[in-house]
């Protein structure tokens, strides 16, 4: 994994991470939780370390830059079908999380 | 369990001691029958005093004398003289090597007999055989020294009735006396009082050999049943290590179930209610502090799978659904196996390096000469674990707290020791009537 690749994946895991953590829901928070796993294993667990401290509140905000730091890994060769089900799987819990 | 084959063991045993007159209860004129019978018991008796040399090899190195030690002198083999225990070992390897009955085979011991001596016997051979299970050197690893002193003290006393049987037997034709029948009473006798200077430690009998849990098969049962028995199958299917995402998995599912049953549990017992929507939140943390925890030795595929299960068979509740207090009993039981099995992975993994630490990417190798410049990077090995926040929120707050284990003698103990000093009443005296 090249630093780029590293940086955004990086980025990815923190907004999701943040969207979990910050989600009103357990539901919606587990929800969040499973994408970051699904972020994971189509990297075989091997990511750079995320740190959520000093990211926004709001949900909204969070949830544009994530979907456009997952959308951008396919430009590292990441699989675009599984960005693509990532990206789903995101807008599923944000959907439970707004209820 | 060392505990009930233990106390068959010695009921046996104490029951054959309040037993008199033993030659008319064999068979009632046939010598010939006597002496058939006195052979099936001998080999019963081998069978108890194989156990019982096997036991007792196992307590004596946990087993310490009480008399002071000499300074060592290093020009001289080390001895341990007046160890009561190595003398009762040595009585008892003596008995066994210079029997020459064999023990009794395993069709012996699964075949009732119709005289109640020779089944006292077989029951207590049975027992001693099993018994075999509970003092085996896999096991012997677990024991306390207290432990092994209470081992000692049974095997003394269960010896001390051989001797005591011995005595009463020897009338019977063609029986082999225990060889050196004396020494061995002594030395039992010895070791009892030995034993009894320490403070025994009854938990031993929670130890020994089980049968293993295996995972209940089949469709799903219907309802909160299927819940449970998804439960019941993850905590089986963790005895596999897990690696770390699949961790992360059934992490999550253990907050999901436990907020989800939460309100089920409130209507019946608030206080469990209450323990349980904690259980999530230590568990959401948890899950939390495993996102920069990453390793990929372990499996644990199966157990993930079970995880999902019982969520999905949680959702599936309809809402008006009753939880009976039996069920709710058996989650708290699963959850606090659960919680302290979690809590061991977690500090097992780390400690031998299964679970990594991701951390920030220090910086980059610079001028090393190549075009790209590679992350240096990306995992470190945890060098102690209480570093990690996550395993010292599981050392906090999800292992759950020690139960006192209910550690009593038990009444066999008591009861054999009352039966080796048991005698028969006086002739005349008609104890069953009340007196006039």
């Amino acid at each position: 994994m090249l630093l780029p690749h590293a940086q955004t994946l990086a980025q990815a895991r923190s907004f999701v991470a943040a969207l979990a953590d910050r989600a009103l829901t357990l539901e919606a928070s587990s929800a969040y939780e499973r994408a970051l796993l699904e972020l994971d294993r189509v990297h075989g667990d091997e990511c750079p370390a995320l740190d959520t401290e000093d990211l926004t509140d709001d949900r909204d905000i969070l949830l544009a830059v994530a979907s456009n730091a997952i959308e951008e890994l396919e430009s590292y060769g990441i699989d675009p079908l599984s960005v693509e089900l990532i990206l789903a799987m995101l807008v599923d819990a944000h959907d439970l999380d707004i209820g | 369990m060392y505990g009930e084959n233990g106390a068959q063991m010695r009921t046996e045993l104490a029951a054959l001691l309040r037993q008199h007159r033993i030659m008319r209860r064999l068979a009632e004129d046939s010598s010939a029958e006597r002496a058939a019978a006195g052979q099936q018991i001998l080999r019963y008796r081998q069978t108890i005093v194989v156990w019982c040399a096997q036991a007792i090899g196992l307590a004596r190195p946990l087993t310490f004398p009480n008399i002071p030690q000499k300074p060592a002198d290093p020009f001289r083999a080390a001895s341990d003289h007046g160890a009561a225990v190595a003398e009762l070992a040595r009585a008892l390897q003596g008995a066994r090597e210079q029997a020459t009955t064999r023990p009794a085979s395993s069709e012996e011991f699964t075949t009732p007999s119709a005289n109640t001596v020779v089944e006292h016997w077989r029951l207590a051979a049975r027992a001693a055989a099993l018994a075999e299970h509970d003092t085996a050197p896999d096991q012997a690893i677990h024991l306390t020294a207290a432990q092994a002193r209470t081992i000692a003290g049974d095997v003394a006393a269960i010896s001390q009735a051989l001797v005591v049987l011995d005595r009463r037997y020897r009338n019977t034709p063609g029986w082999e006396p225990l060889a050196g029948c004396d020494r061995l009473g002594w030395a039992a006798l010895a070791t009892a009082l030995d034993v009894s200077l320490g403070q025994p430690d009854y938990s031993v009998d929670q130890t020994g050999w089980r049968p293993r849990t295996k995972p209940i098969g089949g469709p799903a049962k219907p309802g909160v049943l299927g819940v449970l028995q998804a439960e019941h199958n993850l905590l089986v299917r963790l005895a596999s290590f897990p690696d770390a995402m699949n961790l992360r998995l059934v992490v999550d599912s253990q907050r999901l179930l436990s907020a989800g049953l939460a309100p089920y549990a409130e209507r019946i017992d608030p206080d469990l209610a209450r323990q349980w929507r904690a259980r999530a939140e230590t568990y959401s943390r948890i899950q939390r502090e495993l996102r920069n925890v990453g390793g990929r030795l372990g499996n644990g595929k199966a157990a993930a799978g079970e995880a999902a299960n019982a969520v999905s068979r949680l959702k599936a509740l309809p809402p008006e659904t009753v939880v009976e207090p039996r069920m709710l009993g058996g989650f708290q039981t699963l959850f606090r196996r659960l919680d302290s099995r979690i809590t061991e992975i977690l500090e097992c993994g780390v400690e031998r390096g299964a679970f990594v630490q991701r951390v920030t990417v220090p910086r980059l190798v610079t001028g090393d000469g190549r075009l790209v410049h590679l992350v240096r990077e990306r995992f470190v090995p945890v060098a102690r674990a209480a570093d990690l926040a996550v395993i010292r929120t599981a050392r906090e707050h999800l292992r759950p707290p020690e139960e006192p284990s209910v550690s009593s003698a038990g009444t066999s103990r008591a009861d054999l020791h009352a039966a080796l000093i048991h005698r028969p009443p006086a002739k005349g005296a008609q104890s069953d009537v009340p007196g006039l």
